[in-house]
């Protein structure tokens, strides 16, 4: 995936189609497919199966109060999916040249910015939690429920010391709001295609099946 | 007591690495270009990463530690009391080796990175590891703290010691000599013997060889008894 405005359009329409039937996840689910690299990366998420219990949950309540919880875990199910593959296939940078194509080199690049060292910080705790999780092995120490106080406080304690050295480099590169920004996008065939497929996949999920063959007959 | 090395190989991408062999217990130093491959291969070692394919065999090794290339991987503890605790140690002695003494409550993120690795060094070598794993263990250490670090790793009593390192200058003394060549580890023999088959050795050693001195092990001490031999 390489057109991040390409990518974010189909994003949206798929998550609403998806949200809103069977029919248009199921579709998403069969869109995801033309990225298979980052699809299977995000099946491979351990932060994936981490979040689909709390679905779970919310599907079984559903259910028991005579809604359909299944439908929801589905559609849910492959919402956090369309997520995670979209995630994975994002590059360093994407966010900031698609915020400053959306609002400016003000507003678009202080958004931009911000959404980025988001990332980066997301990112970065996923690296420190796998080192800590090796520290630990390494010293023989057990990571139960017990350690996860400090752990937790160790992972916000470095996250606030990058935030602290990050803030330190923006000073001193004389950052104070905007900046210059040429964001520059190349658009595949494919992924015109694709984002053609992801305008169907709504058109068919707000319009049942059954209801098109009805119009066309 | 070994740890056995059978056919491991690590890829990611285009990039290969592959490593055969038995380290007995000693020092054994393991050098090679930055980017060989020497972390990926001390965290094999270490049990922390699964290669792609070979086995590890750990024969008579119940306790084993790698010290990683940057301390602050280490941090577990909010203190520096807290963290030496985290070792199985007594904190004061820790301090006091790494020049610490009375830091006890201090957070070890605010120490420099040369004083968090002396911390981590002292740590492990409080304690006794029938295999430790060293992966550039002179990073972020000035001139004299990588002389002090070299003689207590050159002394540890843990049975096997394992370092990695592209440091040219301060180097333990070593018993066996390994190097990182194209991605593929070689064993090149005891030392001093192996020294002439050493393809990254450092200038001043490959210097002596070339007068035809062979120094009697790599130290700054036995280097020197070499140029006082080639000085005649």
């Amino acid at each position: 995936m390489q057109d991040a405005r390409l990518r974010l359009f189909s994003v949206l329409l798929l998550s609403v189609a998806c949200f809103i039937s069977i029919a248009g996840a199921v579709l998403t689910l069969l869109w995801l497919l033309l990225y298979p690299v980052y699809l299977k990366a995000a099946v491979r998420s351990k932060a994936y199966y981490f979040l689909l219990p709390f679905t779970g949950i919310v599907a079984i309540v559903m259910q028991l109060s005579g809604e359909d919880g299944l439908s929801y875990f589905i559609r849910m199910g492959i919402l956090l999916l369309l997520g995670f593959t979209v995630f994975r296939g994002w590059e360093p940078g994407e966010f900031l040249d698609l915020s400053v194509w959306l609002f400016g080199t003000k507003t678009g690049f202080d958004l931009g910015l911000a959404i980025e060292m988001t990332i980066q910080g997301i990112d970065e705790a996923s690296r420190d939690w796998s080192r800590v999780l090796t520290a630990m092995k390494l010293k023989g120490i057990h990571p139960g429920f017990r350690n996860l106080t400090s752990v937790g406080f160790l992972l916000i304690h470095l996250r606030l010391l990058r935030a602290r050295d990050q803030a330190d480099l923006l000073t001193t590169r004389g950052y104070q709001s905007g900046g210059s920004c040429c964001p520059a996008f190349h658009a595949s065939n494919r992924e015109i295609i694709a984002s053609f497929c992801a305008i169907l996949i709504l058109f068919i999920a707000l319009f049942h099946v059954r209801d098109i063959f009805i119009l066309m007959m | 007591m070994k740890l056995i090395l059978d056919g491991i190989t690590v890829a990611r991408g285009e990039w290969r690495c592959s490593a055969d062999g038995t380290f007995l217990p000693g020092i054994h130093l393991v050098t090679g270009r930055v980017g060989s491959g020497k972390t990926t291969l001390a965290r094999i070692m270490a049990g922390v990463l699964n290669p792609l394919s070979g086995q590890i065999l750990r024969e008579g090794i119940s306790s084993c530690m790698l010290c990683q290339q940057f301390p602050e991987y280490h941090v577990t503890g909010p203190t520096l009391a807290k963290e030496a605790e985290s070792y199985g140690i007594v904190a004061e002695k820790a301090l006091d080796m790494a020049g610490l003494t009375g830091r006890e409550e201090e957070d070890p993120f605010r120490l420099s990175r040369g004083e968090l690795r002396r911390f981590q060094i002292a740590c492990l070598s409080l304690r006794d590891w029938d295999l430790i794993v060293f992966d550039e263990p002179f990073s972020a250490l000035d001139c004299k703290e990588k002389q002090k670090e070299r003689r207590r790793i050159s002394t540890l009593s843990s049975r096997i010691v394992i370092v990695f390192t592209h440091e040219q200058r301060y180097l333990p003394k070593t018993d066996y000599l390994w190097e990182m060549r194209d991605g593929v580890l070689s064993y090149l023999g005891t030392v001093p013997e192996a020294l002439p088959f050493w393809e990254t050795a450092p200038v001043h050693v490959r210097m002596l060889l070339e007068k035809g001195i062979i120094p009697a092990n790599l130290t700054e001490e036995d280097l020197l008894e070499g140029l006082c031999r080639m000085q005649g």
